[in-house]
């Protein structure tokens, strides 16, 4: 894919570990100009603009405001990273038996994790938050997570148009 | 935002009238209590005139909960193929009769290939046609591509997509269908064959000479994408862009979802191919489903008010 603002980054021509995507969160973080203009704020639901897509990696900036939740939910065989450039996240991991771990991502913060993680993002900052999100290969098939009343844990495979194409998305 | 079907098939009444008087194929003619298809490369199919009732189409697209549907010539009749004046008079009866169907139907021009006429095609534009339809075997390598720019330059200026569907070029209007193969036979193996060619040989000439010409390829494209590890092998370039996509045509939930895997869900409309197939609903969830009738095919069209890249 070929937005041109992207390219300095370097060409993708396999696809990129742990340490990669976080470089890459980070360095498109440093560069406002490229993900700025794509923040958009909206009280309803969180708001996705895929900055860059090609065979190995996708790019997304995700606005976010007070209590937008994603529920918990995994990436399939994706490993990502996540940079936050404004306001803060609250990023949750499933313990059985026990209360998530809990770690909060203030503006400047970055993490990367692999394809056997779960997790939830949530915000409940006073202001609006936004974060780049990198995913190797690009984020295709994804989990959700729920607990069932016989207290059983569900897993739902979706598309992951379901979480960053949503049907309500404006055009 | 309305939901779009961006590839259906209709032969208007002044269509159906032309191939019947025609003594060679493509034609039609009665059997029995039936009407007969005669085509190059694909032997006789049965007719259904319903098939191409506008009142009926339209009850179909209610049923299918579909607001507008967009229809194409039917390239492997091989009528874009003819000498230029056999091609003349049914290109004329196909345009006339769709330019009159009601206004959920848009329509696709169709290109005659023996002499291709860009100032036709302006004209057809300015009375509302979306875009044009030219077959893939018109499209099949770097130098067909290029022998088309002047029509593809045309599209690109007036912000019109090209659609690329199965079909013969003058070249190959004769290929007929082998001994003993099945009726299925050439949708398995020449139009798989000849929308890989026309994907690859678009990625290559014309892309570059055509950076803002917004195209859509049948058929996920014969899933050439999917090919792409292959290209990369083969030394070639995979890069997507975000004005190609494909359409869905006769494909289900497991090959669509591999095309979304490597193109991403954007590049993906619906496209049904009614009523050579009956239109199908992937199972893909609510997301991708409003991706590929709604969102995608507006942008497809150019209605969408943003493109996926700012």
């Amino acid at each position: 894919m070929t937005h041109p603002s992207l390219t300095p980054l370097g060409g993708f021509e396999r696809d990129l570990d742990r340490a990669a995507l976080r470089r890459l969160v980070g360095e498109i973080a440093a560069r406002p100009e490229l993900w700025r203009p794509l923040v958009t704020i909206d009280a309803e639901s969180r708001r996705f603009e895929q900055l860059w897509r090609d065979t190995h990696i996708d790019v997304w900036v995700i606005s976010w405001m007070h209590g937008h939740d994603t529920g918990f939910h995994d990436h399939d065989v994706s490993q990502g990273a996540v940079a936050v450039v404004d306001g803060a996240l609250i990023e949750e991991r499933l313990v059985l038996g026990g209360a998530p771990l809990e770690r909060r991502h203030g503006a400047g913060a970055a993490f990367d994790f692999d394809a056997s993680h779960v997790h939830r993002m949530r915000q409940d900052f006073r202001g609006p938050a936004v974060s780049i999100h990198a995913y190797s290969p690009p984020l295709w098939r994804m989990g959700t997570y729920a607990v069932a009343p016989d207290g059983t844990l569900r897993r739902a495979s979706i598309s992951y148009a379901e979480e960053l194409r949503p049907v309500d998305a404006a055009a | 935002m309305p939901t779009i079907d961006v590839h259906q098939h209709l032969w208007p009444e002044p269509l159906l009238a032309a191939l019947a008087r025609r003594r060679r194929p493509p034609m039609i003619f009665r059997r029995g209590d039936g009407w007969t298809l005669r085509m190059h490369g694909e032997g006789e199919w049965p007719v259904d005139p319903r098939d191409h009732d506008p009142d009926r189409r339209a009850a179909l697209l209610d049923a299918h909960d579909v607001d507008r549907a967009l229809v194409a010539l039917s390239c492997p009749l091989g009528i874009e193929a003819l000498p230029a004046d056999e091609a003349a008079p049914l290109l004329e009866a196909y345009h006339a009769g769709v330019a009159e169907l009601p206004a959920r139907f848009g329509a696709w021009a169709a290109v005659g290939l023996a002499e291709p006429d860009p100032d036709a095609l302006a004209g057809l534009l300015d009375r509302g046609f979306v875009g044009a339809c030219v077959t893939a075997d018109a499209l099949g390598e770097p130098s067909a591509v290029i022998a088309l720019a002047p029509v593809l330059a045309l599209l690109e200026r007036r912000g019109a997509p090209l659609f690329v569907h199965p079909g013969p070029s003058p070249y190959t209007l004769l290929a007929e269908r082998p001994v003993g193969a099945p009726a299925w036979w050439p949708a398995m193996t020449r139009y798989v064959a000849s929308m890989n060619a026309a994907w690859h040989a678009f990625a290559v000439a014309g892309r570059p000479a055509h950076p803002g010409l917004r195209v859509c390829f049948a058929m996920l494209a014969g899933l050439a994408p999917l090919q792409r590890e292959r290209l990369v092998a083969r030394g070639g370039d995979p890069a997507t862009d975000p004005l190609t996509f494909v359409d869905t045509s006769s494909y289900g939930a497991r090959a669509i979802d591999a095309t979304i895997r490597e193109l991403g869900v954007d590049a993906l409309v619906h496209g049904s191919d009614v009523p050579v197939v009956p239109g199908r609903e992937p199972a893909l969830g609510d997301a991708v489903r409003a991706a590929l009738r709604d969102r995608n095919p507006a942008r497809l069209l150019s209605t969408a008010t943003e493109d996926v890249f700012a």
